[in-house]
């Protein structure tokens, strides 16, 4: 972590411990001793606690110096471990103001080659209110940026959840459409339509590959086989409802016409790829509910339902 | 794998090229119907219908590529449609069999390569 990098590419890890406070990552309980403590009192302490130094503090928490495990090792070394650490404690200590960014601690944790760094009150105080590691720098931020994340998830769900407002206002605008027979020039039209329509009202994608399948096929009926129709697609607050009416000559079986391979088509627009007994299979495969009345004086009429909600895959 | 290589590798005729979209999958089929309930979105999508209506097939599925086999004609309106909605239209004189074989075997050859 070396903050010298956001000279080159500011990252996101390089903004946080600008904007980081070293109040907000410090350890707020110091383990600490006054001036009349042995080397040997902080060994132990040292020991049992797993930590590597400790600030001494006067009676009113004021730093006056600071002992390392380094200094408690010489000790040993020279013989006087069980002396005061008055005479031989580093009183040259490097802190840092609660105030200040973790990129200062980060830095002068670097530059003068510590471990840690005790926390002072403000800028001219020796007061101390807490120590700071790097390892304490490393979690602040690794619970900063947990949180980034979780606002970043928060904000996909809510992109893919349904926009109701939008739902609300189309509500009583239904989308309605002239569909001529034998015109294949502008068949796929209402599909199209109808797909980009759906998809400004946030709907997800399978949803809206369903509703465009649906459209498709009754479009692609009225067309092939009837004398023209209309279309009209509905929406509310919980379904897409797909109307679809023709003027005749009416289907004679609806049982047999929905019956996969069945069909009436001319070998013309078999050639196209069309007619070949898929269509009111398909939209029974992808609506939630269809209904179909067909008269064959009056021509058929079909609702189809599909609902906006339910996360229904495509198989 | 990226559209070009598959036009490189099988040598397809570009009709429209407007983007070089990653291709994960296939599918071939003549018929509108089976194409609209099957195909998966951003596959390629090997057929010899080449009319106006295969255009909007790939629209509504969102279909970014299309192979054309049997060297059929294209007619210059589903040309100039097929670039209005950026979609890609390759063409081949090899049939849709050998086509789809030959894809295939390519993709087949990337995910090893995974």
């Amino acid at each position: 972590m070396n903050a010298n990098y956001s000279k080159e590419k500011l990252t996101l890890v390089n903004e946080l411990i600008y904007q980081i406070k070293v109040k907000e990552a410090m350890s707020k309980k110091v383990i600490f001793f006054k001036e009349n403590a042995t080397f040997r009192e902080i060994q132990l302490k040292l020991k049992e606690k797993k930590i590597s130094g400790v600030p001494i503090l006067d009676k009113e928490r004021n730093i006056i110096g600071i002992v390392s495990i380094d200094d408690v090792i010489t000790a040993f070394d020279k013989g006087y471990v069980d002396s005061k650490i008055t005479d031989y404690m580093s009183r040259d200590v490097i802190t840092i103001p609660q105030n200040f960014s973790v990129v200062s601690a980060i830095n002068r944790l670097e530059k003068f080659k510590v471990g840690r760094l005790p926390v002072t009150e403000s800028l001219n105080s020796k007061k101390i209110v807490g120590i700071i590691t790097l390892s304490d720098i490393l979690n602040r931020l690794l619970v900063v940026v947990q949180s980034i994340a979780e606002k970043v998830e928060d904000k996909e769900i809510k992109n893919t959840q349904i926009s109701h407002d939008l739902i609300k206002r189309v509500e009583r605008k239904p989308l309605r459409f002239e569909v001529k027979g034998d015109d294949f020039d502008s068949a796929g039209r209402v599909a199209s339509i109808t797909k980009k329509y759906f998809q400004n009202l946030g709907i997800s994608k399978d949803i809206i590959r369903r509703i465009a399948i649906v459209c498709y096929e009754a479009e692609m009926n009225i067309c092939l086989h009837s004398l023209g129709g209309s279309m009209i697609i509905e929406v509310n607050r919980n379904n897409a409802v797909i109307y679809a009416h023709d003027k005749g000559p009416g289907i004679p079986d609806v049982k047999l016409a929905l019956k996969p391979g069945f069909t009436t088509a001319s070998e013309k627009i078999r050639a196209l790829g069309f007619g070949a007994g898929m269509g009111l299979p398909n939209i029974k495969r992808y609506a939630d509910k269809l209904e179909i009345k067909s008269s064959l004086k009056t021509g058929t009429e079909l609702k189809a339902i599909i609902n906006l909600g339910v996360k229904n895959e495509i198989k | 794998m990226k559209l070009s290589k598959i036009v490189n590798e099988c040598q397809l005729e570009k009709i429209v090229f407007c983007t070089d979209c990653e291709i994960e999958n296939g599918y071939c089929g003549d018929l509108m119907s089976d194409v609209m309930a099957h195909a998966e979105a951003e596959c390629i999508w090997i057929t010899i219908q080449a009319h106006k209506n295969s255009i909007a097939v790939a629209l509504i599925k969102d279909i970014k590529s299309i192979v054309f086999t049997n060297n059929v004609t294209v007619e210059k309106e589903v040309i100039e449609k097929a670039e209005e909605e950026k979609i890609n239209l390759l063409r081949t004189d090899k049939d849709s069999f050998t086509v789809c074989g030959e894809i295939y075997c390519l993709m087949e050859a990337e995910t090893a390569k995974d």
